[in-house]
């Protein structure tokens, strides 16, 4: 590892350094070049901010002083805007323009987006329920002090969904649960934080934040292919009400993330007869009259029906 | 910047239990233009199990050996100007035969390209006791692996290239019912090989502030699983005459769904615009020959074979638009529609032999039409610095549509047609108020109202409530939540009620960079009652089935940090099942025998945690951790138990330069 590193670097490595941070306290009499619009330069700001300067080369946000856009687009007065006034007054937050601390959400929010609407993950971000319940972008995201190696995180993923999501925490925390806290997955895995389109399963109209797959299939099928399909005999409530009607996605006490403890009960409660579901609205179908319930080997129907996701070769889901 | 450097890496280590995280003071190098930051953890990880085995590797899996328990490089242009790349992070974890294992890289080039791999790996064991005896047993390694490239990352014009491939394979159980209805189980042995391989390209358009993106992708998929049993086979109703003395099947099944998205939105001053339409156009097609060689219930020797060949396909076609109105900094009104059209069709040609004769050639045929309508309005207006509104009203309307032919020989097929549509409304509020500077309170709800839902347990009468306290002075958080829903869906013969209601509390502090503390309560109820529908010796029982569960759940968790050269953590999770209160039927009835006992299941689940980090010497800690597990179950469904206690941990030297 260490002779690739090396390798890598001597390749990669220009003659020239980055010119050495300005260190110290702030010097009383700067000198201000006005570059128009009230806009004075990255090099004037980290004259009094070191420490955010001293590491910002690993700040992706550093891209846009090293591709010397114009000051309104790039480095420090690309986020909080002219730093003249902020000079001239020898520092204080409110003569910043656009100081993220003591801005609205939707500010905040305008201001990320003025770059960050670029992206496709962030169409829906101002119909997401986290802006509508005012989350803003500096909420999850710390520019400054992300501990984190991707995103500028304010700290690791799931902390900061756990944050506000407490019972989620409780599931993840459960004997059945997708490996969350083991490292396997992250909730973006499955989730867009910065809202999605409508669902393609239920009604649409839920769940909210789910990243669908292949553009709109339900995130399951990301990982869970098998499950997919199209099968020549679909279990339809997986197609119509998705995953969530048998299974509790994020953990469960019961095995298989299953809504219930016995099989039976999952299955039960759905093919009981009663007029008005199903495709034909004359009731799920209830069990073969060759059944005894009472009896042990009936009560665990995915022994025989084990296809229940779907099936290429049988209806009842046998094979 | 070390001792922050040093925090937030010890901060990594409490974020994840048991999963050994970089921890030190890694400085890091400036090299020729770059800085570079190193560190490896190398250690062996230890468990000692008593009890259930398969039910521990089944919720934690961890077992002894030498592991990478983690790795990290980071090399960072400090001009923004490389020649080669301007950032590159490799992150590894659990290399070396963990169950969790993961690589993470980034190479990236300001403005020229950025490439992003994610690698992981889940070594899955569930034995599935309570759902088929232990016959559904898995024991396969998922592999996923994800790629991307974007060229021209800051350009108007991006180009983005991708690739995921995503395995699953390994030994398996499977069951397989013989030779008729009233027949046998038998348990198979399965070797499971599925893979799936997505390739994408697309692409980024900017032009006037108007942006286009479009993506189209290749997604494969083939599952070559055979099943197979070489031995006679008594089934698992010995006391019958059904045997199975050979089986084999093999059931190919490859397909593609190639896939597209198109994008077109802009976003100016007063409003946003969003369209989309997306296609996959899922494939499949399937062949299985099976064979299996036993005895009837009759006894007499039996040969069957199965042949089934045939197609499916599923094209879902989306499309989305949504206007948002900003009209000031106040207000801000989205209005988003989304149709949504699925078709499923599938058409087989099946086959039966039976000791050596046909008995008969069959051609199914399925469709099934899923089409949505949705129209979405949210609004949100701002009164006041200490006062958000928030309201919203969505609508479905939903048309599933379905033809089926089937039968299996010597039964004639039989065609049957079906219609259903499903309207749901549905109004939403939301309050963010803040009395004070930090204090922050939200309360939410949900109504609805669907006319007719696909199944007995989906949302028909529902509504959904939640509020939110949250406290935040300097490094202390506090935090209590609640959320209800309540789901009510009656027919002429059937109803279902279901009540979730979720407590939580939260706390955080950290006084100094010596000490910190986290800890977290919730509380989970949920009692349903659904009605049931089935054969018991021979009659069709109607009656309630009841579930109630009270699910509590801490978790606590404390930092001390009282030397420069030593951290020390402790925690503690418990998640506990009280079950509740029970609906007993009475003795009388014949279904209390089969209903009784699956109505609440208390059980418990303990995990206390300790860690220590010791500075060795400049670069070099030394970690140790130990976690416990105990789970206990206090029920006995189906007779089984599968209580464990298993004591896990690591011991780790982490070198970081």
């Amino acid at each position: 590892m260490g002779l690739w590193l090396l390798l890598i670097v001597s390749l990669s490595a220009r003659a020239q350094s980055a010119p050495a941070p300005a260190q110290g306290k702030p010097p009383g009499g700067i000198q201000v070049k006005d570059l128009g619009g009230g806009y004075v330069g990255n090099t004037v700001c980290r004259a009094c901010h070191p420490a955010q300067w001293q590491t910002f080369y690993k700040n992706p946000h550093f891209k846009s002083i090293a591709a010397a856009s114009t000051p309104a687009l790039a480095g420090c007065e690309g986020c909080h805007g002219p730093g003249k006034n902020h000079v001239e007054a020898g520092g204080g937050k409110t003569t910043i323009p656009r100081a993220f601390s003591l801005m609205e959400p939707r500010q905040a929010l305008d201001t990320c987006l003025n770059c960050h609407a670029k992206d496709f993950s962030r169409v829906n971000i101002r119909r997401s329920q986290h802006t509508l319940s005012d989350v803003a972008c500096n909420n999850c995201h710390s520019i400054h002090k992300s501990p984190v190696l991707k995103f500028l995180l304010a700290k690791q993923q799931m902390e900061l969904c756990y944050g506000c999501h407490p019972s989620v925490r409780a599931q993840f925390s459960m004997p059945f649960k997708h490996r969350l806290n083991e490292g396997f997955m992250q909730c973006s895995d499955c989730h867009n934080p910065h809202g999605t389109f409508a669902a393609t399963w239920r009604s649409g109209m839920r769940p909210r934040m789910v990243e669908q797959a292949s553009g709109n299939e339900e995130a399951c099928l990301k990982c869970h292919s098998d499950k997919r399909g199209p099968f020549q005999f679909e279990h339809a409530a997986v197609r119509v009400e998705g995953c969530e009607t048998c299974h509790i996605p994020h953990g469960s006490t019961n095995a298989k993330l299953l809504r219930r403890p016995a099989v039976f009960a999952v299955c039960l409660e759905c093919h009981n007869g009663a007029g008005s579901f199903g495709r034909q609205a004359d009731g799920i179908t209830t069990q073969s009259g060759s059944h005894n319930m009472f009896d042990p080997r009936y009560q665990k129907c995915t022994i025989c029906h084990v296809r229940i996701h779907g099936s290429n070769s049988d209806q009842r889901f046998l094979r | 910047m070390k001792k922050r450097t040093f925090q937030l890496a010890f901060l990594a280590v409490l974020t994840y239990p048991l999963q050994a995280q970089q921890v030190g003071g890694a400085r890091g190098q400036d090299i020729n233009g770059y800085n570079v930051i190193n560190s490896f953890e190398t250690g062996y990880r230890f468990s000692s199990i008593e009890g259930d085995l398969g039910k521990y590797r089944s919720d934690v899996n961890f077992r002894n050996g030498i592991r990478l328990l983690g790795s990290s490089l980071t090399v960072n242009s400090k001009d923004g100007k490389g020649r080669l790349f301007d950032e590159l992070t490799l992150q590894t974890s659990g290399l070396g035969n963990d169950p969790y294992e993961s690589s993470i890289l980034r190479i990236q080039k300001n403005r020229w390209y950025r490439y992003d791999m994610l690698w992981r790996m889940n070594e899955y064991y569930n034995p599935g006791i309570p759902i088929a005896n232990g016959q559904h047993l898995l024991d396969t390694r998922r592999r996923l692996q994800d790629h991307d490239l974007i060229l021209l990352p800051q350009s108007k014009f991006k180009f983005r290239l991708g690739y995921t491939r995503n395995s699953q394979d390994g030994p398996a159980l499977s069951t397989i019912q013989l030779f008729d209805g009233r027949g046998d189980e038998f348990p198979l042995f399965t070797n499971v090989r599925r893979e799936r391989n997505e390739y994408r390209a697309g692409g980024d358009f900017e032009f006037a502030g108007v942006r286009l993106h479009w993506l189209q992708g290749w997604d494969y998929f083939k599952e070559d699983t055979v099943d197979r049993v070489d031995s006679l086979s008594a089934g698992n109703n010995p006391g019958d005459r059904i045997t199975l003395s050979r089986f084999y099947r093999a059931e190919p099944y490859h397909g593609s769904t190639p896939f597209s998205r198109v994008n077109l939105r802009t976003e100016r001053k007063y409003f946003a615009v969003n369209g989309r339409l997306a296609y996959a156009g899922g494939r499949r097609s399937f062949i299985m020959d099976e064979a299996a060689i036993g005895t009837n219930r009759f006894g007499a020797a039996q040969n069957r074979q199965i042949v089934v060949g045939g197609n499916a396909r599923r094209p879902v076609t989306t499309g989305d638009f949504s206007l948002s109105v900003l009209p000031s900094t106040r207000l801000s009104v989205t209005n988003a529609t989304s149709i949504s059209s699925a078709r499923i069709d599938g058409d087989a040609v099946y086959r039966e032999f039976s000791n050596a004769s046909l008995q008969g050639t069959t051609v199914q045929f399925r469709f099934l039409g899923i089409h949505t309508i949705t129209n979405m309005t949210d609004a949100q207006y701002r009164v006041s610095d200490r006062l958000r509104l928030y309201t919203g009203y969505h609508f479905s309307t939903r048309e599933i549509r379905s033809i089926e032919s089937d039968g299996d020989p010597p039964f004639a097929p039989s065609v049957s047609t079906g219609l259903q549509e499903n309207r749901q409304h549905a109004g939403l509020f939301g309050i963010r108020l803040k009395p004070l500077k930090p204090v922050t309170v939200t309360l939410d709800g949900e109504v609805g109202r669907a006319d007719t839902p696909f199944l007995p347990i989906s949302d028909k009468n529902y509504h959904a409530l939640g509020g939110r306290v949250q406290i935040k002075q300097k490094s202390l958080l506090l935090s209590a939540a609640y959320r209800e829903k309540y789901n009510t869906n009656s027919a002429s013969f059937s109803s279902h009620s279901s009540r979730g209601r979720n407590y939580s509390f939260d706390a955080s502090w950290a006084s100094s960079a010596k000490f910190a503390l986290d800890a977290g309560y919730s509380k989970m109820h949920l009692d349903t009652v659904s009605g049931i529908a089935f054969f018991g010796a021979g009659a069709l029982l109607a009656n309630n089935s009841y579930y109630v569960s009270n699910l509590h759940s801490l978790n606590v968790g404390a930092r001390v940090a009282p030397h420069k050269r030593a951290e020390f953590y402790g925690g503690y999770s418990m998640t506990k099942d009280l079950g509740g209160s029970k609906f007993a039927l009475r003795a009388a009835d014949p279904a209390a025998a089969l209903l009784n006992p699956v109505q609440a299941f208390p059980l418990s689940f303990q995990s206390p945690v300790a860690r220590v980090s010791v500075l060795v010497r400049g670069k070099l800690r030394w970690n140790f951790s130990w976690q416990y597990y105990r789970y206990n179950e206090d029920f006995g469904l189906f007779g089984i138990k599968q209580d464990y206690r298993a004591h896990t941990g690591y011991t780790s030297l982490l070198w970081a330069f």
